[in-house]
């Protein structure tokens, strides 16, 4: 590469990334609901003018690595004629977007000269999107008009920068608490508008060919990235699966998924191949094409973890095989994808992993914990504090989960596997402030992480109880059968389980893995999520780490002797000799 | 006589300012055992050029302002308290959950640890209470198991304590009666109670701030009350004041009980000295200022006269670090300065910092034992450094060495020689830099083209004139401090205190009556201030803000308020037109429909410092002679003679074209061909950015 092109190329792809992030930041600051505003729940992108995605900032990865690109592709074939001012509303997973909850708006960027030179992308998660109840993860919807979510496919919402009222009248009388959803819109709008302005400025500022001309090179060093990746990888195939929970409408087992990862060195290929799967199901647990492909990728990228910028430059390594009409594929109108970017999504991003961790030590990942438990939960109802004002917003309070790899345990707050972390936890008081319940427990639960080399994260244990009026408290929740699995010797980690606690004996009754219920002041309702999968043998693990999550009460000093065969004195230093017996015994026995 | 000591990491900064208003300053190492002994020595260094005894020196002073790094360093390196933290029986993993968002770490990179919590869980006890969210007892206080808890405290030997109770903010008898519980059971513990600290809204935020408090009483109280004590036995008889992360200065006395105020002591001078002579030197009310060390850049902004802070303080990285729960002059500190290594990835692509090579080894011309490039290597292989003129002339650099070690890291990947490297490392230098100034630009809404740049820092004037071309500052201030503008800052910092009060009311219902005694209130409190410390009223001033939001938003933006009290409808109207404009400039969109809630009501009162405009005086020898020329490369223009000049030799009225080089006791400032620079009223640098020539 010129040198001097190597000092314009760093600069010039950190400002792309920083237009992205500001356009996060508008989006943050802006919203309305509690899922944007505190949860982060949404993503901004900025694509090329024909469709090819250049920048994330700190996007959600299941938002962004393959969709977005669909989206500007769409916007395009449906609107031939792009003007400066337009701006569209995108949700339909049958036209590029994860699932129908993820409203997005798009605005081209068109230049002076009337040439359109990039897309922004803005995608935002919803507390409602207008679904037939009140969750925006409709699991037992049998198709999308069951589900009943508005869909939008690139319908413009901006002309000349003003809105088009029909648009915005249509949204405030089919989605539920109407000013939030208009609050949110206008962060979603901001943020492509900051997008769109710092696009201009720039592309003014160093030339429109000169952006061009970097942003291929920008492609290009990323591709070259990821061949030196795929070169040093071990050639061959692995095939690994993973189960989804059943819920009514996914066959009696639930949901298997299953990959197939290829690696070749010649050509630098990374193929996965998901045609082995079954049909799409009656339900809505299907995956979107967006997340389909993405859940694929973030596998991959999550397998390699490395520093290789995720944009369509590194994608070119990338072959993903996708079959029509596959609950894991391309889902054909009607099908409905209300729950794609979360429950069977993070199934296969689990499985690409550990076919990964297949291929070689120092591979893959083990499963991240299934989601999303009862902490969860969409929650909607009236507000006696508020004069009855009515609420929908989901709650994130738990869902740990996160994974061992092969080099460090698993992250504590993954709270889904296609998010990777990104998200926020809700703060207690801001949720009390704003929903009439109150959060009683909120903690880790011991003895729960896959244990490991290298140990997945504990379970998290929440609960709540309305405090002045019924709320309706829906969620979907995987994992309480088929617990996440461990790699390369690392164990399983614990399953995950809700309950509703009665109130008049205090009674424990154990939760399905779907529900939609209705909890009365007195009642409370508990979710434990799943612990994450262990990465190695817990009996190579490094004594010190199970001296320190003993002492940090992350695991007992009983389950450290059985299961990772350290041996602690009363003082909680390690009996080294003790524990070299057991791990020696421990070895031979297996 | 006046002082000003600013303990950095690495050295000690002392600057005297006497009578006349001359300021001399001084550099020693920092005694990282005992810091105090390091401001003494500074003081032993100062006396023994102004031919005075240490008691004499010390006894003519009136004022001593303190900057210190020493809490942040207490925190990185892990000498504080042991400290346990008490919360809601149910929720002992709030420091754990934290507020999530993994975004410091890189987003495949699952190599990167979970960050630790600030309290480990060994030390987290669960206490059986809990209050409402409306302030009711849900559960009593029980207070057996608090005894039962304090038991345990003293076996553990536990040297400080955070209480964060949820809502403690509406109701906090229970966090008090556990305060009390604790002082009579422990009473040489120190405790921090949650709602007293920080009365916000957030349990993690309120529960971190509380538990990094409590973590740093026992070190900064020994240390703060330590330095007022000796320095009263050395013959100081003046006041000892200290800045605060807000950039404000406050009596040590006052912060050694809350010592978190403390954690940006250190960078939040420069922004202050930056405000300073923006005003004086260019009459500007708009500055970015950037201070340049030698490993990192901490950028700051002055927008319309007042020093931009952040709601959202960190130590160590965002979100993989611990939140202070308060807000501080918002310093970004980038890893780009003068001793940041350049290196090559495996695909070609060129980066500077956030490595460095610090002090020890050094750069490779440094000839010390560092041989990985750095900025510094590549000015001097640019022509841009006098190996013989570098930091006054203290240490002799090698160009070959330098050379050297771009040619075999950065030019050999990239296929080119030396001096392309370098203009390439400098460049992306720049760059760096030039992203965190945006990155806070942006954020903050302020356009660059209508703000002066103010460098400072040992390494600020190397690339100041490419920096501000690149992010569209037309102009340039170096002040005559230079080297130690900090230090400077302390000296220029106003004597301050915020006062705030939470009073929720809407546009729609706006409640005047309240809002005009709130106001009220804070002007008191303002005014009681200003009578404490002796200040005047034409001299101090009295600003308000309030913190406001559209409804079901949750992230205020604080809108100044222009009137002291709301007379009149216009004035309510006009606060409502304000909002909606900072909302459009800051997020481009408004929303005319909806509702706007005002929550947090501020004033803050600002006593100036009595000096006028100080004059520098350099002890070291700066260039002497008629200027001379040498050959520079400049990675816009490429290589040409520039002049080398002498500050003192830029006459008043004279405007030097570039390319020239001017070179200051302590720094070297590069002008760029195309740009011109002229002495500014105080002795700096004033730059007046040209195009670039090339």
């Amino acid at each position: 590469m010129h040198m001097q092109s190597a000092a314009t190329l760093s600069i010039i792809s950190q400002r792309l990334e920083g237009v992205a992030l500001r356009m996060q930041n508008t989006l943050l600051r802006t919203a309305r609901s509690g899922v944007i505003n505190t949860g982060r729940d949404f993503s901004c992108c900025i694509l090329s003018a024909d469709a090819r995605l250049v920048a994330v900032g700190n996007s959600l990865p299941v938002h962004v690595m393959a969709g977005p690109d669909l989206m500007a592709r769409s916007m395009m074939d449906l609107h031939p004629e792009l003007r400066r001012g337009d701006a569209f509303l995108h949700n339909s997973p049958y036209h590029g977007c994860s699932h129908a909850a993820d409203l997005s708006v798009l605005v081209p960027v068109i230049d002076r000269s009337s040439t359109h030179r990039f897309t922004v992308l803005a995608k935002a998660h919803q507390a409602d999107i207008g679904n037939s109840i009140p969750t925006t993860y409709h699991a037992v919807a049998r198709d999308v008009y069951e589900e009943g979510a508005l869909i939008f496919a690139a319908t413009r919402i901006q002309s000349e920068y003003r809105d088009i009222d029909d648009i915005v009248r249509i949204c405030e009388l089919r989605i539920r608490v109407p000013e939030q959803w208009r609050g949110d819109y206008l962060a979603s709008l901001g943020a492509a508008r900051i997008g769109e302005r710092e696009l201009l400025s720039l592309g003014e500022e160093i030339g429109w060919e000169t952006l061009d001309d970097i942003v291929e090179q920008w492609f290009d060093y990323s591709e070259q990235r990821m061949i030196s990746a795929v070169r040093a990888l071990p050639e061959g195939s692995a095939e690994a699966v993973c189960i989804h929970d059943p819920m009514p409408g996914t066959p009696g087992e639930g949901v298997p998924v299953r990959a197939k990862v290829t690696v070749r060195r010649a050509g630098a290929r990374i193929e996965v191949d998901l045609r082995d799967n079954i049909d799409c199901i009656p339900c809505g647990l299907n995956l979107s094409e967006a997340c389909a492909r993405t859940a694929a990728m973030v596998g991959i990228f999550n397998s390699l973890g490395l520093r290789i910028p995720p944009n369509t430059g590194s994608f070119r390594c990338i072959d993903i095989h996708l079959r029509e009409n596959c609950v894991v594929g391309v889902p054909i109108h009607p099908t409905s994808c209300s729950v794609a970017t979360s429950n069977v999504s993070d199934r296969l991003i689990g499985t690409v992993q550990l076919a990964f961790a297949k291929l070689g030590g120092g591979l893959g990942m083990a499963e991240v914990g299934a989601c999303q438990t009862a902490a969860q939960a969409v929650i909607s109802g009236s507000d006696a504090r508020y004069g009855d004002a009515r609420f929908v917003n989901q709650l994130i309070l738990g869902d740990t989960l996160g994974a061992a790899g092969p080099r460090e345990d698993g992250w504590l707050g993954m709270i889904t596997a296609g998010t990777a972390g990104m998200s926020f936890y809700d703060s207690v008081e801001v949720d009390e402030l704003h929903y009439p319940i109150r959060i009683e427990e909120r903690r880790l639960v011991p003895d729960t992480e896959g244990a490991g080399e290298f140990r997945g994260a504990p379970s998290s244990r929440v609960s709540f109880a309305p405090t002045h009026s019924p709320i309706r408290v829906l969620y979907q929740s995987d994992g309480g059968i088929n617990a996440p699995q461990g790699a390369r010797g690392g164990l399983a980690g614990a399953p995950s389980r809700n309950f509703k606690v009665e109130s008049a004996n205090g009674e424990c009754v154990e939760l399905g893995a779907w529900e939609d219920l209705e909890l009365e002041p007195g009642e409370r309702i508990v979710g434990i999520s799943c612990g994450g999968g262990g990465y190695g043998s817990p009996q190579h693990r490094d004594v010190r780490r199970v001296k320190a999550d003993v002492a940090e009460g992350y695991i007992s000093p009983l389950r450290a002797m059985r299961v990772y065969g350290v041996v602690l004195k009363t003082d909680g230093e390690v009996d080294e000799e003790a524990t070299l017996r057991l791990r020696v015994a421990l070895a031979s026995a297996s | 006589m006046r002082f000003a000591v600013d303990t950095g990491g690495t050295f000690t900064d002392l600057v005297v300012a006497d009578a006349e208003g001359r300021l001399r300053f001084y550099k020693t190492p920092t005694t990282a055992k005992d810091r105090v002994e390091g401001v003494l020595t500074s003081f032993r260094l100062a006396s023994d050029d102004l031919d005075l005894s240490r008691s004499e020196l010390l006894g003519r002073g009136e004022l001593l302002v303190h900057g210190t790094t020493t809490a942040t360093n207490a925190i990185v390196t892990g000498e504080t308290a042991k400290t346990a933290f008490l919360t809601t029986a149910g929720h002992p993993d709030v420091l754990v959950f934290r507020e999530g968002g993994r975004m410091g770490a890189p987003m495949f990179d699952y190599s990167i640890p979970y960050p630790k919590p600030y309290v480990p869980r060994a030390l987290t006890f669960e206490v059986p209470e809990r209050i409402g969210a409306d302030g009711e007892v849900v559960v009593p206080l029980d207070e057996e198991a608090v005894m039962a808890v304090i038991g345990r405290l003293r076996e553990l030997e536990v040297q400080a304590v955070a209480v964060c109770f949820l809502w403690s903010i509406v109701n906090h008898a229970h966090e008090r009666r556990v305060g009390e519980l604790i002082h009579n059971a422990l009473p040489g513990v120190q405790v921090t109670l949650s709602h007293a600290l920080n009365p916000t809204l957030r349990e993690y935020r309120r529960a971190s701030s509380a538990c990094i408090d409590a973590s740093l009483k026992p070190l900064m109280g020994r240390y703060l009350r330590g330095l007022e004590v000796r320095l009263r036995d050395g013959g100081y008889r003046g006041r000892v004041l200290v800045v605060t992360s807000q950039g404000t200065v406050r009596d040590a006395s006052e912060l050694a009980s809350m010592p978190i105020h403390t954690v940006k002591s250190g960078p939040a001078m420069s922004p202050v000295a930056g405000r300073h002579y923006a005003r004086t030197d260019f009459d500007a009310h708009t500055a970015i200022v950037i201070d340049v060390g030698g490993t990192t850049s901490d950028v700051s902004l002055i927008r319309r006269g007042q020093i931009s802070e952040t709601r959202e303080t960190w130590l160590g990285p965002p979100f993989l670090g611990h939140m202070t729960g308060f807000p501080s002059i918002d310093v970004r500190s980038v890893g780009a300065g003068g001793g940041s290594i350049a290196s090559v990835d495996e695909a070609g692509l060129l980066r500077v910092g956030p490595e460095s090579a610090g002090a020890h080894p050094g750069p490779a011309c440094y000839g010390s034992g560092g041989t990985r490039p750095t900025l510094t290597d590549a000015c001097l292989v640019l022509g841009i450094i006098d190996r013989k003129h570098f930091l006054g002339g203290r240490i002799s650099l090698s160009a070959d060495a330098a050379r050297v070690a771009i040619e075999e890291h950065v030019g050999r990947k990239l296929e080119v020689d030396a001096t392309a490297a370098a203009s390439a490392i400098l460049a992306v230098a720049t760059e760096t830099m030039a992203l965190a100034i945006e990155d806070i630009t942006v954020r903050q809404g302020m356009d660059p083209s209508t703000a002066v740049l103010v460098g400072g820092g040992g390494a600020a004037g190397l690339n100041a004139v490419s920096l501000a071309r690149r992010i569209g500052c037309p102009s340039v201030l170096i002040p005559h401090t230079g080297a130690a503008l900090s230090a400077a800052g302390a000296l220029l910092s106003p004597i301050g205190e915020d006062f705030a009060e939470v009073h929720v009311t809407a546009r729609r219902s706006f409640d005047v009556g309240g809002v005009n005694a709130v106001l009220e209130r804070l002007r008191a409190a303002c005014e009681d201030f200003m009578r404490r410390i002796g200040a005047t009223a034409p001299l101090a001033s009295i600003e308000y803000a309030v913190e406001a939001r559209y409804a079901n938003q949750v992230w205020e933006i604080k809108l100044p308020v222009a009137v002291e009290r709301f007379d009149s409808e216009d004035d309510v109207e006009r606060l409502h037109r304000d909002f909606h404009a900072l909302h459009r400039e800051t997020f481009a969109v408004d929303d005319e429909r909806a509702n706007i809630e005002f929550i947090t009501w501020r004033a803050r009162v600002s006593c100036p410092p009595e000096s006028s405009s100080p004059q520098w005086v350099a002890r070291t020898a700066a260039r002497t002679g008629a200027p001379t020329r040498r050959n520079v490369h400049f990675p816009d223009a490429g290589a040409m003679e520039a002049r080398i000049l002498a500050t003192d030799q830029i006459l008043p009225g004279l405007r030097i074209p570039g390319p020239a080089i001017v070179e200051f006791p302590f720094t070297t400032i590069v002008i760029n061909p195309g740009s011109s620079a002229e002495r500014s009223g105080s002795g700096g640098l004033r730059i007046r950015v040209g195009p670039s020539v090339g």
